[in-house]
């Protein structure tokens, strides 16, 4: 096996000690692919391979691939240590033969094992992509995807559906969760099997998490509609108070995020209607128009104590 | 009260406590008799230190293992009465005749199986702070009804089921959509899938002994199309039951503290999905406090379920 040695890196192994020094900590030469105590000068350990540039190029121009670099930047820690190159392409003229066809056809893969691996993770980078997730959840998606994977337990269904489901539950294991409408925008699986999936997989890895609540969720329907710090905070606030003052008894926390956020935004300048609120949250605005009834009774001890009124709470909409 | 008056041969040697118990850590309190501390105890699960959670852990085990354990019960009085003295004082099985429900409740909750109870119960004197759970406070008073029961039957032949389509009144059949013939009689209100090998699904009745009749009725219906309809292996698989149990619950807090057991999503599903193991039943929670029993094959198994479940609901009760 080959590994991977940094320069100046701390040296963790045990078993690689200068005899007279035991506790001086080696430093890697990876040029000549020594490890030498710096006590002594001894040479340890030697034949570690280079890593380092075949050759160095002083060019220029950034035109020109990089011909140092040999491989793809792959990790290895989740594609089984991928050390696999394809052909490519051709390049010149002398690369196809007399009907125009390219002369080496080979594409044929060489990491058979983890193919749909491969495969599913650039489906989940492809969906993380499409809502701007950043780089932490993708990756934690693809170790939940690989743990899932080897385990075995849900090798029947679409690999699609446990990347979603992945996704998912990654969103929801960072603090900052997707509603499952959210994930099915981007995946062409449907709510149900995600969430087939979804409940397969806790059970799986054992792992839970933990409830939602209507202020995840603010920020992003609040930008989304382009509403006020201020009106954010309101709606955060009826949500929150809502839901202590139990006003909305079993009803799903992005129901009345999205009353909140109706209710805050009439009663300052932006107004939303309930189609817009409905559309951005992915709930149906008749839902909307039920959680809003239920919060509207107690309207003025919803709102928070500085909040600006533009549209005084007896004149809010009734619906 | 019914004392057996054989001991069973586990309790003659008691110097080595059955197998349930791990040799721990000797829990040395100053609740304890002399001694105690010297027996291996078994390890509490110290996870939570919330004396509800315990009574209701307590409550719990104790209304699984009752019905059943009535008699093992008395003969832990008499392990009890056998091991606390060697000798003399008599006088401990009047006291102990009180504790066996603490002991039987405190050793229960870290025996997970109930086939192997262990027979040497710790004994805790009965200043410790546990509540008795006897049985009669446990009791809720409710009890679920009956909404659905689902059987099968052979009827024991091959048949033709275009025939009973177009001769039998009430039966649809559509082989593009369902390889079945759906049946429905108005009483007992059933509906049946009749399929070609002459087996037949029975649903919708709301007791054991009308799906029974149903089947039979549907059987009789194919018998006297002309078919050599028998009546074997009736079997019921599936029965529901539904309660109240009439004060709001607070779900949160429930899927918080019973996570390997319950699922709450609110986006998939507005109620609380319980998975209890023993009995396997699966409950339906929601937050107006009806309960949903599904999964039974036997009527008690929904009545032993809701027992268990119902202490724990309590302790989730909404205030407001």
């Amino acid at each position: 096996k080959i590994k991977f040695f940094f320069p100046f890196s701390l040296d963790a192994l045990p078993r690689v000690t200068c005899p007279n020094h035991p506790d001086a900590i080696l430093v890697e030469d990876y040029r000549a692919g020594d490890m030498i105590c710096p006590e002594c000068g001894l040479v340890v350990g030697d034949r570690v391979i280079d890593v380092g540039s075949e050759w160095r190029t002083f060019s220029n121009d950034k035109a020109t691939k990089d011909p140092s670099r040999v491989g793809d930047s792959q990790n290895p820690l989740l594609s089984d240590g991928d050390l696999s190159t394809m052909i490519g392409k051709g390049t010149g003229a002398a690369s196809f033969d007399e009907f125009g066809n390219s002369k080496y056809q080979n594409r044929r893969t060489m990491s058979s094992s983890d193919r749909a691996m491969m495969n599913a993770f650039k489906e989940i980078t492809t969906m993380a992509d499409r809502i701007n997730l950043p780089r932490n959840i993708v990756d934690r998606t693809n170790n939940l995807f690989k743990q899932v994977y080897e385990q075995k337990s849900l090798k029947g269904r679409a690999n699609d559906a446990i990347a979603s489901a992945c996704l998912y539950i990654a969103c929801r294991q960072e603090g900052v969760p997707r509603t499952f409408k959210e994930i099915c925008a981007v995946s062409r699986i449907s709510k149900k099997e995600i969430g087939r999936c979804f409940k397969l997989i806790l059970k799986a890895l054992e792992t839970s998490v933990d409830l939602i609540t209507t202020g995840d969720f603010m920020s992003r329907f609040c930008s989304n509609l382009c509403l006020p710090k201020q009106v954010q905070m309101a709606a955060t606030h009826i949500a929150r108070k809502a839901v202590e003052l139990d006003l909305v008894p079993g009803r799903s926390p992005i129901s009345v995020a999205a009353a909140a956020i109706y209710m805050a935004s009439q009663a300052s300048a932006e107004k939303r209607t309930q189609k817009e609120i409905g559309d951005i949250a992915g709930v149906a605005d008749v839902t909307i128009r039920q959680s809003y009834r239920l919060i509207y009774p107690r309207a003025p001890d919803l709102f928070p104590t500085d909040f600006k009124f533009d549209t005084p709470v007896d004149k809010l909409p009734q619906l | 009260m019914d004392q057996n008056n054989s001991l069973p041969p586990y309790a003659q040697g008691l110097a080595s406590p059955q197998g349930a118990m791990t040799p721990g850590i000797p829990i040395f309190s100053p609740m304890m008799p002399y001694g105690t501390g010297l027996t291996p105890q078994p390890i509490q699960n110290t996870n939570s230190l919330s004396l509800l959670e315990e009574q209701q852990r307590q409550q719990q085990q104790q209304a699984q293992q009752q019905a059943q354990q009535q008699q093992q019960q008395q003969q832990q009085q008499q392990a009890v009465a056998a091991v606390q003295q060697s000798t003399s004082q008599q006088a401990a099985p009047g006291a102990s005749g009180q504790t066996p429900q603490l002991f039987h409740s405190q050793t229960l909750t870290t025996a997970p199986l109930p086939g192997t109870t262990p027979l040497y119960p710790s004994p805790v004197t009965p200043m410790t702070p546990i509540t008795p759970a006897t049985p009669a406070s446990e009791s809720s008073g409710i009890v679920p009804q009956l909404q659905n029961i689902v059987s099968t039957v052979n009827l024991g032949c091959k048949l033709d089921l275009k025939t009973i389509a177009l001769r039998a009144r009430n039966a649809e059949y559509n082989p593009k959509r369902f390889a079945a013939v759906i049946m429905r009689i108005r009483e007992p209100r059933t509906t049946a899938l009749i399929f070609s090998s002459g087996k037949m699904v029975c649903t919708g009745a709301k007791s054991e002994e009308q799906s029974r009749l149903a089947a039979r009725k549907y059987a009789r219906v194919v018998q006297k199309l002309g078919f050599p309809a028998k009546f074997l292996d009736f079997k019921i698989q599936n029965m529901v039951g539904s309660c109240d149990v009439k004060f709001p619950i607070r779900l949160e807090g429930l899927v918080l503290t019973h996570q390997q057991f319950s699922s709450y999503e609110p986006e998939l599903f507005p109620g609380l999905i319980y998975r209890m193991i023993k009995p396997r039943i699966v409950l339906l929670i929601f937050v107006s406090g009806k309960v949903v029993l599904t999964g039974a094959k036997v009527r008690a198994e929904i009545y032993e379920a809701f027992e268990n479940i119902y202490p724990i609901l309590k302790g989730f009760r909404k205030t407001t």
